[in-house]
């Protein structure tokens, strides 16, 4: 597991909801069931996932056996992240968030309104993910370079890994070659020039960006005071050292290739290969896993968008009137909290300094007079 | 409750917002302040409330039970943590669920911020900065123990009713001594809205909780 056994998340459904069915009474969220569902959901994507290799390699035709264990760890990859999504999406506050953002994505409605705000979100909130500029310029410019050099990574390994894409040429060892997706031929290229640089040394720049971000990420945790601050090494340092190990290593691969005329190059390709199939299977359980979890910001968001064009009006504290948020979202929220027995979700109609003001009136008036 | 925390006395507080500015300081959320001091009856009485996260542990920190993304966590030694950067959305549910109105919420950064009893400090046995300032002792950090060495015989609770539900907590409230077998009621069910009564609305729940039957 990721987390150290120090900490605890109390999110996750097994602690609370323990023997009985869980808050809102359906056998199907015991933490049994959730996860059968989820060994389901990590099987079934598996499978899906063998199929596709299968198929997309032209039954193993264009399959390359020296990148079989990049392949398998995909396979554990696509489990592992199934199994855990599974995981993650039962427990009340992120089912409801969940269910209220596919409802806000399947609405046609919605869709004919506003058909651009969904394609705004995503490339804002995912693509430049404006939201970590506003918490420090310096840390977007990082992640900016880590994000679209794993995307990069990930575009080329990924379906070359799976014998997706070939390279192939008809004269056998170039210049001209033919790039075939599926076995159909998209592109044909001069490796000799700038297309065929950039199309054989992609991972070299992917390498290159990343080890850039990754520096940065690690530099601010050995010296930001903020980043110290609870710091964990299997949770904050390991996926850093994993891109860099993972980018030094490919890179060597390229200098070995150019410059000691393929010297070392099998110890390397096993080194890269080893940090790349642990890294991979590392994603599911540590801080990778909020790239899967981060589009769960633009469901958010996009229901709060739905809702707000729905109502217009912003639901307001009982108290002094003050905005809250959208009166589906509070019903949404009171929902959760009645699911997790936190029964005081009248409170969530109530703005968090007016809670704060009764609070301190009722112990005025209750607790100690002489406070006044 | 946990062995060292910290015991808020509302009654001794004299709002001179030094938790505020000392807050600021604190190295998890530099230049931002997580302590609320609020003047509860402004207008008609100088008193003040200062208030930090109560980090509750029965139930355990409803802030993170709420929260879609598995955000916050809870350490070992209760310390309920903020928001971690890489997981939080920004969804504000922590912020109205929590029920003393503590965390606080960036809707640019999407990120959620409260106070984690300066974790960089206390993880050290440092006082929270809060408690290192305050003049009056409305903020004391310590032990029950050395609480009780420095004010013989005061009563702590470290429960709080919020309608039907009590809530215990790690942050421990000083009450007088007649006062401490039942649970500080935390304002819910609200009984008057601006000077008016609304405990009507709630023919059942008239009062402060459960220790409307002592008084």
């Amino acid at each position: 597991m990721t987390e150290p056994p120090q900490t605890a998340e109390p999110t996750a459904p097994e602690p609370e909801a323990a023997p009985a069915p869980a808050a809102d009474g359906r056998a199907s969220q015991t933490p049994a069931a959730v996860r059968r569902r989820a060994v389901l959901a990590g099987a079934a994507v598996s499978v899906l996932l063998i199929l596709a290799i299968v198929l997309g390699s032209r039954l193993l035709r264009d399959f390359d056996s020296a990148l079989l264990p990049y392949a398998v760890a995909t396979v554990f990859l696509a489990f592992g992240v199934a199994y855990r999504y599974t995981v993650w999406i039962s427990a009340p506050g992120a089912r409801r968030l969940f269910r209220q953002g596919w409802r806000s994505f399947f609405s046609a409605d919605n869709f004919r309104k506003a058909p651009t705000a969904l394609p705004k979100m995503i490339a804002t909130y995912l693509g430049f993910q404006k939201f970590l500029g506003a918490r420090s310029h310096a840390r977007w410019a990082a992640h900016q370079l880590l994000f679209w050099g794993c995307i990069l990574a990930a575009l080329i390994t990924f379906p070359l890994t799976w014998g997706w894409f070939t390279f192939t040429s008809s004269t056998g060892d170039g210049p001209g070659y033919e790039m075939r997706i599926w076995g159909f031929k998209v592109l044909g290229f001069d490796s000799l020039n700038i297309l065929g640089w950039l199309m054989f040394h992609g991972l070299d720049i992917a390498a290159v960006l990343v080890i850039a971000g990754a520096s940065y990420f690690l530099w601010r945790r050995m010296k930001d005071r903020a980043a110290i601050t609870g710091q964990r090494f299997a949770y904050d340092l390991i996926p850093l050292i994993a891109l860099i190990v993972i980018s030094v290593t490919g890179l060597l691969l390229t200098f070995s290739s150019i410059f000691l005329h393929g010297g070392g190059y099998e110890f390397l390709a096993i080194l890269h290969m080893v940090s790349v199939v642990f890294t991979l299977i590392y994603i599911p359980f540590g801080k990778f896993f909020h790239i899967v979890q981060r589009p769960a910001a633009v469901g958010m968001q996009l229901f709060k968008y739905t809702s707000r064009r729905k109502d217009e009006e912003l639901q307001t504290c009982r108290r002094c009137h003050e905005p809250i948020d959208t009166p589906d979202y509070v019903e949404n929220l009171r929902g959760t909290m009645k699911d997790l027995k936190l029964d005081f979700d009248e409170w969530a109609e109530y703005c968090p300094r007016c809670k704060r003001v009764l609070r301190g009136n009722a112990y005025l008036t209750h607790v100690k007079k002489g406070f006044k | 409750m946990m062995g060292r925390t910290i015991f808020i006395d509302p009654g001794r507080c004299i709002g001179c917002q030094a938790c505020v500015s000392a807050c600021r300081e604190c190295d998890s959320h530099r230049g931002k302040s997580m302590i609320h001091l609020d003047y509860t009856d402004e207008g008609h009485s100088v008193a003040s409330l200062p208030t930090v996260c109560m980090h509750c542990e029965d139930p355990v920190a409803p802030c993170a039970e709420v929260c879609p993304a598995d955000a916050i966590l809870v350490t070992a030694d209760g310390v309920v943590q903020q928001a971690d950067t890489t997981r939080c959305i920004g969804c504000a549910n922590c912020v109205n669920a929590c029920p003393f109105g503590v965390p606080k919420i960036d809707l640019q950064a999407k990120l959620q911020m409260k106070c984690n009893l300066c974790y960089d400090r206390t993880a050290y046995g440092l006082a929270p900065m809060c408690a290192t300032v305050c003049p009056t002792g409305a903020l004391f950090y310590g032990t029950l123990d050395e609480l009780r060495a420095e004010r013989p015989g005061v009563q702590v609770a470290d429960s709080f009713t919020f309608g039907d539900v009590v809530v215990q907590t790690g942050v421990a409230m000083v009450v007088p001594a007649d006062k401490v077998q039942w649970p500080v009621p935390g304002g819910l069910p609200v009984v008057e809205i601006n000077g008016v009564d609304v405990s009507g609305a709630n023919p059942n729940k008239g009062g402060g909780g459960r220790g409307e039957g002592v008084r």
